[in-house]
């Protein structure tokens, strides 16, 4: 039924041609927009049903993402109904849930991790900002739709805790917090953000010392998985629109589709996408499944999904010809938007070491 | 999958493990494991070993000896057996021809022919490919003219395996000539010690027998041996094939090779040692980890009911390529104990010239498996079927 309602949704109210207004707004998305998501309850997905939500699982979650790529749409969705609001249900306490989540829920609140600090995206990341006497120092990059979030969650070490990994609420219009906005290479907004000693508040959730690093990396394996939804709808978009393409385009006086050589580049491109569609399913299933071999199937999922990515987004672009290298039609902002999925929380190589360690016997 | 089936699923597994411990005979498993040519004695013992159980043709229906696997049971069946290093089932009796039968066949027929293939009594040979007719199966030119009681079949049919133990063969003619090619085709069961009928053998790139040329001069073969219409053959050969495929991943077969690779590679350390391929393992296992779960997918939505049609080229494709693959590195991970080869060890005890004992066999397989990609439809023939079945190109 959510599967449904979305597809509606977006088939009437975010075509490319709409879908171009939300690139040129301020924030690089369509407010009017995220206010329809969070009257279709969207944003309040994961929120348990007292609160007004709909306490959805991977499932549903892996549904809404699959519309996210399969529309490219630009709100903060995996930033802030995926990631914030999935970090405030595992580590906030009771009092900042009661203040954080309606406004989640409603949309006027708007959440980003703050988390990345180093270029690489293909080694586990190391933390070295820092909290101490409340207050935040250190510098984190590429923060998703930290352009226009009203809060970070950053991760920091606590020097009062043995320099644990722990997690802590930002208000960006704090003093002490800089920031750079940029676009990414799909046009959705991003930040570079500076805490020269802004003023923290720990999520305070009762919990074992390390409870903080385990709903971190909890959450980054849900996004894991949310992007592997996100790249199989993206990949069957790319993939219907290039087969319809090669129907239609016709070159020596008959389809192009007529070549074979086309033919079986595209049943390779059909077959990576029901790969793809298998691991997702699987890797949903990972999620809420026995910890023993989670990783692996995740992390497994996910660096198929890249790869496939790669593979079907660059034949989509090939197959459409010079048409498909300009702005101006979808295939290139799939191509683009693939890109930055393919790197966000740890790219291909990243998940495939993963996948590997995870497989080799202890 | 629900817990039901997949309690029953499991308790398969445990039984196929406890199986290929307790009861396939020890020296059958030696030679599979290190790929080391089966004479017919030992595929018959094999076959017989797991009719023991029922489970040769576990997947046929109750009603004609078999226990009524789902295609998941069977799928998983051949998944443990191929993960243990067993010997191929041979399937042109269990899985080719017997469904044939019982599906398309009449009361006589299946009586006749259905028990000595549960049994292994009667070893099956496959007649479809000829000269001028490999990938367009459906233009084969061996013809059965009608005369009284029987036809009269003229012809050559080729890559027929292991024709030279085989009692029968299924085997598709022309008994008339159409339009359309596919027409005109019937499904006939040839006894092989009919007079006209010669086996001339072909040796393979790995240096051994497998296939062999199957000369029809004037065979007479009775009007009661065909299989379903006169004519309607094109039905019965592709519901053939779809099973081929579908039976045919051979995702435990990877399996078992992919773990002896990574044991080659290995360094006294126990460390992967040599970079590249260390690399090369880790794609190798990402592919065979998709494929894993795409079967398993495709199994579920055959359960449900939901099939594109293309469901098993896909498997094909890709099971033979990571199959392959799988070879392909484990010849390199020999390096150079992978340079002396010699057929005739392969037939008794194999002697190694260098490296492992099994140097041989994986030679021999990474050779024998350049066929996976040819037959059951080559890898372009599957990708012609998903561009036309669900591509619409």
């Amino acid at each position: 039924m959510l599967r449904e309602s979305i597809d509606r949704y977006t088939a009437d109210h975010y075509s490319f041609e709409q879908r171009w207004k939300g690139l040129r707004s301020a924030y690089r998305y369509s407010e009017s927009a995220w206010s329809d998501y969070a009257d279709m309850g969207w944003l309040a997905l994961r929120l348990p049903e007292h609160m007004g939500g709909m306490a959805a699982g991977a499932n549903a979650t892996s549904q809404l993402m699959e519309a996210v790529g399969a529309k490219l749409l630009l709100e903060p969705i995996l930033a802030s109904v995926v990631l914030g609001t999935g970090l405030v249900l595992k580590r906030a306490d009771a009092s900042q849930q009661a203040e954080l989540l309606p406004k989640l829920a409603d949309g006027s609140l708007k959440l980003a991790l703050a988390h990345q600090e180093s270029l690489n995206a293909g080694a586990e990341e190391r933390i070295a900002c820092e909290y101490r006497n409340g207050s935040l120092y250190g510098s984190k990059i590429a923060v998703l739709h930290g352009d226009c979030a009203d809060r970070f969650i950053v991760s920091a070490r606590n020097a009062g805790a043995a320099h644990r990994v722990s997690l802590y609420l930002v208000d960006a219009a704090r003093t002490n917090v800089t920031w750079q906005n940029f676009s990414l290479l799909d046009g959705r907004g991003a930040a570079n953000v500076r805490f020269h000693g802004a003023s923290a508040e720990p999520l305070a959730a009762a919990g074992p010392a390390d409870a903080d690093a385990i709903a971190l990396a909890d959450s980054l394996q849900e996004a894991a998985v949310a992007l592997c939804s996100e790249t199989l709808g993206a990949i069957h978009a790319l993939n219907l629109a290039t087969n319809r393409y090669l129907k239609e385009r016709k070159q020596f006086g008959k389809p192009i589709g007529a070549n074979q050589v086309l033919q079986h580049r595209m049943a390779q491109m059909y077959m990576l996408e029901q790969e793809v569609r298998a691991l997702n399913l699987a890797a949903q299933r990972a999620l809420t499944g026995p910890s023993d071999g989670r990783d692996r199937i995740i992390s497994g999922a996910r660096a198929y999904a890249c790869g496939a990515a790669r593979r079907i987004a660059a034949e989509a672009v090939q197959m459409h010809g010079g048409i498909g290298t300009t702005d101006e039609l979808d295939v290139s902002h799939y191509y683009r938007r693939l890109m930055v999925t393919g790197t966000l929380f740890g790219n291909r190589d990243f998940h495939l070491a993963r996948f590997a360690a995870a497989g080799m016997p202890a | 999958m629900n817990a039901a089936v997949l309690e029953r699923v499991e308790r398969l597994r445990a039984e196929i493990r406890e199986f290929v411990r307790t009861t396939l005979p020890t020296d059958i498993l030696h030679k599979s494991s290190r790929h080391l040519m089966l004479g017919k004695d030992d595929y018959v013992r094999w076959m017989q070993s797991l009719q023991s159980r029922g489970w040769a043709v576990a997947h046929w229906p109750r009603e004609y000896g078999g226990m009524g696997w789902s295609t998941l049971e069977r799928f998983v069946f051949e998944d443990e057996l191929g993960r243990a290093g067993c010997p191929w089932i041979i399937p042109f009796g269990v899985k080719y021809v017997g469904p044939v039968i019982y599906t398309y066949g009449t009361e006589r027929q299946k009586q006749r022919f259905l028990p000595p293939i549960a049994t292994a009594e009667e070893w099956w040979a496959q007649g479809y490919s000829e000269p001028g007719a490999g990938s367009d199966l459906a233009s084969l030119r061996t013809t059965a003219e009608r005369d009284g009681d029987a036809y009269v079949v003229n012809g050559q049919k080729c890559w027929t395996t292991y024709a030279q133990w085989a009692d029968w063969m299924f085997c598709l003619v022309r008994t008339s000539r159409e339009a359309r090619p596919q027409s005109g085709i019937s499904f006939l069961l040839i006894d092989m010690r009919s007079p006209g009928v010669t086996v001339k053998p072909v040796r393979s790139m790995d240096l051994c027998h497998h296939v062999n040329e199957v000369w029809l001069d004037n065979v007479r073969v009775p009007v009661e041996n065909r299989v379903g219409e006169e004519g309607g053959g094109w039905t019965l050969a592709k519901f053939l094939l779809v099973n081929e495929r579908t039976y045919g991943s051979g995702l435990g077969e990877s399996k078992f090779a992919f773990e002896r690779l990574k044991q080659l590679v290995a360094g006294q350390n126990g460390e992967l040692g040599d970079t590249a391929l260390h690399d090369r393992i880790i794609e190798l296992d990402l592919r065979l980890f998709a494929l894993e779960c795409v079967s398993y997918q495709v199994l579920d939505d055959m359960a449900m009911g939901v099939e594109t049609g293309a469901e098993a080229s896909m498997l094909k494709v890709r099971a033979s390529e990571t199959y392959q693959d799988i070879l392909e590195a484990s010849v390199d991970a020999l390096g150079y104990a992978g340079l002396a080869y010699d057929a005739q060890t392969l037939h008794g005890e194999a002697l190694p010239h260098l490296g492992p004992d099994d140097t041989a066999g994986i030679l021999r397989y990474h050779l024998y498996n350049r066929a996976a990609t040819i037959y059951g439809g080559s890898s372009e023939i599957q990708h012609n079927i998903i561009a036309k079945s669900v591509l619409g190109l």
